[in-house]
């Protein structure tokens, strides 16, 4: 609770702190950084004060990213952007300010000013090979490989009405990101 | 290259018959011409760490800082408005667990997911992927993100233009929040149920038992948010159906539906709640083994990123 009163995005769900504000819901808020990278920069949080990124049960970070997607969708559509990122900083030196966490969504536009490209780094075969071995054990480690079969024997039910939905709203929307495509 | 060595007439040929693709015969086409496809089909060779049924996670080979992992749908989507909900949720569930093998295992500090939806945001391939990418400090990766001055009416404007164009309901106070904190009142719905329509009671009853055999079945992974839409949903459309009947009984059948709602709400968020307990409960005896292996410096090291933050 102490940390709970300290973070400043629980203040601004608790409207506390005044923010713009464009959707909430009973688990998510979306707000517009006041400060962005681009007019419509915005942040889409858990209501709960979690820190990280890892902390987020799954169905919230499936629910979170979703959200993310709409607002990435609706950016495309009401400021005419040449696209967006979807953005997640976990940790100080991955640049998080706030121990809350959230997910980023940046319009972007040619020479913005945003930086989210990268020089690659040359490794040499070994370094890539204990890198890959490594990720490859601790994944193991987590469970998710059994979490992830389970998953597949869930029922199928909630296959059948999504796909529907989804390609009558989103026709016209991808039609015209096609000649968006790189 | 070779695209580069055709002639006009055969650009404007092949043109003509990408247009006459029917779908699927498209979506083939992408495959063959998607070097992720390849990778996917094991056509190419690649360093890959993770695989699913939906899902593939392979090393970047021109890694941001190394441990740069993609992650990838199985299908071929260029963008990520193809995706659907349900495959939206698995990648970044995946992506989440990735970022924490990252954390734990390579000894980094941080780490960052990045999605990049278009060429001006820095998409290079024709396959959607999600980029996770360990950092330390000072480790050279140059993200940066300006900080503009954008005026207060220009981000109002902004503002609306979002909230009407998501067409979510416009915000309002904080009623699922405290919904779901708040203790029940249990004595009040005790009396009002004496009046609850017939079937809107045995619809509550119903739901009750529904939850409950959900959640029998290896459910923990799946969340609840199936169930809680569906609740939503419903309690959205019989709000209409009460709206629109006889305004003698609206009131009646309002305060009892007010009722409903809350029961059935306090009931999806106790089941998630105690299926996330649960659920951690689980994953304590998944890490119990890593423990013992010496992993105990890596449940340190995620308690440590999430102290240096609140510091």
């Amino acid at each position: 609770m102490a940390e709970q009163q300290k973070c400043i995005l629980c203040d601004i769900i608790r409207e506390v702190i005044p923010a713009k504000k464009f959707y909430e819901d009973d688990d998510i808020i979306c707000i517009l950084d006041f400060n962005g990278a681009n007019a419509g920069h915005s942040f889409i949080l858990p209501k709960e004060h979690i820190p990280i990124l890892e902390q987020i049960p799954n169905f919230l970070v499936g629910k979170l990213f979703n959200t993310a997607n709409k607002v990435s969708s609706a950016i495309f559509d009401v400021l005419k952007v040449q696209g967006t990122n979807i953005f997640v900083s976990n940790g100080v030196a991955a640049g998080q300010k706030v121990a809350h966490a959230l997910v980023q969504v940046i319009p972007r536009m040619e020479n913005d000013g945003v930086q989210l490209s990268w020089p690659p780094k040359q490794l040499t075969e070994e370094e890539m090979s204990t890198v890959e071995l490594k990720l490859k054990d601790e994944i193991g480690r987590i469970g998710f490989g059994k979490e992830a079969g389970q998953k597949a024997n869930a029922p199928a039910a909630k296959k059948a009405p999504q796909p529907i939905e989804e390609a009558e709203g989103e026709e016209n929307y991808l039609v015209r990101q096609m000649e968006r495509i790189p | 290259m070779a695209q580069q060595e055709m002639s006009e007439e055969q650009i404007k040929e092949l043109q003509e018959k990408i247009k006459n693709m029917s779908p699927e015969e498209l979506r083939e086409f992408q495959k063959k011409q998607c070097i992720f496809c390849q990778i996917i089909l094991g056509k190419v060779q690649s360093k890959k760490i993770y695989e699913d049924d939906k899902s593939i996670a392979i090393m970047d080979i021109n890694p941001a800082n190394p441990g740069h992992v993609l992650l990838l749908p199985k299908e071929h989507y260029a963008i990520m408005p193809q995706l659907s909900e349900e495959e939206i949720a698995h990648i970044f569930m995946v992506a989440k667990t990735i970022s924490n093998a990252c954390l734990r295992a390579l000894g980094v500090t941080g780490t960052n997911i990045l999605v990049q939806n278009g060429v001006a945001a820095g998409q290079r391939a024709q396959h959607f992927m999600v980029h996770i990418i360990p950092r330390k400090e000072n480790d050279g990766v140059p993200f940066q993100l300006p900080q503009k001055e954008v005026p207060e009416a220009a981000l109002e404007q902004v503002r609306k233009k979002l909230e009407s164009h998501l067409g979510m309901q416009p915000a309002k106070g904080h009623a699922g929040m405290k919904a779901w904190t708040a203790k029940p009142a249990e004595p009040k719905g005790r009396s009002a149920a004496a009046g609850f329509p017939e079937m809107l009671k045995n619809k509550l009853i119903s739901s009750i038992n529904e939850a409950q055999d959900e959640e029998i079945p290896g459910e923990k992974i799946a969340g609840p948010s199936e169930q809680e839409k569906k609740i939503i949903k419903s309690s959205e459309q019989e709000k209409k159906i009460i709206e629109s009947s006889d305004p003698d009984k609206a009131s009646d059948e309002a305060a009892a539906e007010k009722m409903l709602l809350n029961h059935e709400k306090k009931n999806a968020r106790e089941s998630w709640k105690s299926r996330r307990s649960g659920k951690e409960g689980e994953e304590k005896i998944k890490k119990a083994p890593g423990k013992k292996r010496g992993g105990k410096e890596a449940d340190i090291n995620l308690d440590d990123i999430a102290r240096l933050l609140g510091s």
